[in-house]
């Protein structure tokens, strides 16, 4: 008796001091990893939603583009739990549209998708994948062109879906899945926009002017 | 202190983990496409081992036997978390890259292996020089493995010569899965043949 409580007692020390460390840690990390993430693929995503929408960039003008975007980012508070963050996409000095980023559930976890729409029409501008963990080389091909493409100026009207669901998505193949992750975060993302669409426009002239 | 040198370089040599005791082989065959990444995926995991195997020496009286192996993965593990949540903060394109190997470090046997054979009936500073043997062995088997996976099959050497490409047409066989064992059984074959011509030599 005396052996097995010790046992429990030592294995249940150790993962209590191994948890609280972690805690900790994560405290003092989680702000810095999650600057890096919106520095190195939130950004990036929104790049290709720019792209996508005015055409390819050489480097050197998607770094400023990149560093605008990051400049102007909106942080909205709509009466959900956290506030919402916001990119506004310029074209000619003038905002025409607000990418947004939701997730679906891929094939290993949540798979992010920022979603760019157009402030006048609510049509889709573009997308572009952030975060995933899906398998290299099969799922992790939602985030090449050939597939992400096929969004630029998609229709609001159009199904959201993979076409193996009935909608207008056509899915890579050999990662339906991962493709039915990325329509999935989209159609989260038109849903939001679409409902609070009056408040982000108004947000962004307050912010920008227009 | 002669021992405790011994302890140290066997890591680098006669057990170097990698080519001697043939482990850690998933993680080292997986993340060698450049030496860049070889470099970092052997620092994490000497990082984790040198923690792990200090803390579990420290430990050894303490720790009942029946129970041994569940407390060496949670400590490893903890430790593991540590190198993921620091690289996410301060080295994110390398953490990008290794992906899904920096969170499989738990399941490398290298560290499980050391733990159970050597920090568990040793003190804290042999064990310490064993981590960092073992660990610098196993960092230099990947970054050589790597080097000539990247030279040889991208033409490239990232880590040294940055974007300089070196071969037009390498072979790309080398990058790919089949290739790393190719690679890594010519590896073998050289320590072999030197091991027998610093023999002979003697």
């Amino acid at each position: 008796m005396g052996n097995s409580m010790r046992m429990i007692f030592v294995l249940g020390v150790i993962t209590v001091v191994s948890g609280l460390a972690l805690g900790g840690l994560n405290e003092l990390t989680y702000e810095i990893a999650q600057n890096n993430i919106l520095r190195f693929k939130k950004i990036p995503a929104v790049a290709n939603i720019y792209e996508a929408a005015s055409g390819k960039l050489d480097d050197a003008a998607r770094t400023k583009v990149e560093e605008e975007l990051l400049a102007e980012k909106l942080l909205v508070d709509l009466g959900g739990e956290e506030p919402v963050l916001f990119f506004v996409i310029k074209k000619d000095g003038a905002p025409f549209a607000v990418a947004l980023e939701d997730f679906g559930a891929g094939f290993g976890g949540d798979l992010g998708v920022m979603a760019g729409f157009d402030l006048e029409t609510g049509d889709l501008v573009g997308i572009g994948i952030t975060t995933l963990s899906e398998t290299p080389g099969l799922g992790t091909r939602v985030t090449e062109e050939s597939f992400t493409m096929q969004f630029r100026g998609m229709s609001k009207d159009a199904v959201y879906m993979v076409k193996k669901d009935g909608g207008d998505i056509d899915a890579v193949t050999g990662a339906t899945v991962s493709s039915r992750a990325v329509a999935e975060g989209l159609a989260k993302a038109k849903v939001f926009y679409e409902a609070n669409a009056d408040k982000i426009a108004e947000k962004i002239k307050e912010a920008i002017g227009h | 202190m002669q021992s405790l040198t011994k302890t140290f370089t066997k890591g680098l040599w006669a057990e170097i983990p990698l080519f001697r005791l043939m482990l850690g082989l998933c993680p080292a065959l997986a993340v060698t496409t450049t030496a860049e990444n070889g470099l970092g995926m052997g620092l994490a995991a000497t990082f984790v081992l040198v923690c792990s195997n200090v803390l579990v020496s420290a430990l050894r009286k303490v720790i009942p036997n029946e129970v041994r192996v569940a407390c060496f993965i949670v400590i490893i593990a903890t430790f593991v978390v540590c190198v993921e949540m620091l690289m996410k903060a301060f080295f994110f394109g390398l953490s990008e890259s290794l992906g899904l190997f920096i969170p499989l470090i738990v399941v490398n046997c290298v560290i499980l292996g050391r733990a159970e054979a050597f920090a568990r009936k040793n003190g804290v500073i042999p064990s310490l020089a064993d981590g960092l043997g073992m660990g610098l062995g196993f960092t230099i088997a990947l970054v050589v493995l790597a080097a000539i996976r990247e030279f040889f099959g991208a033409g490239t050497l990232t880590l040294i010569f940055g974007e300089r490409v070196f071969i037009d047409q390498p072979f790309v066989f080398l990058q790919e899965a089949p290739g790393a064992f190719v690679a890594l059984g010519l590896c073998l074959g050289a320590m072999n043949v030197i091991g027998k011509l610093g023999k002979q030599g003697r």
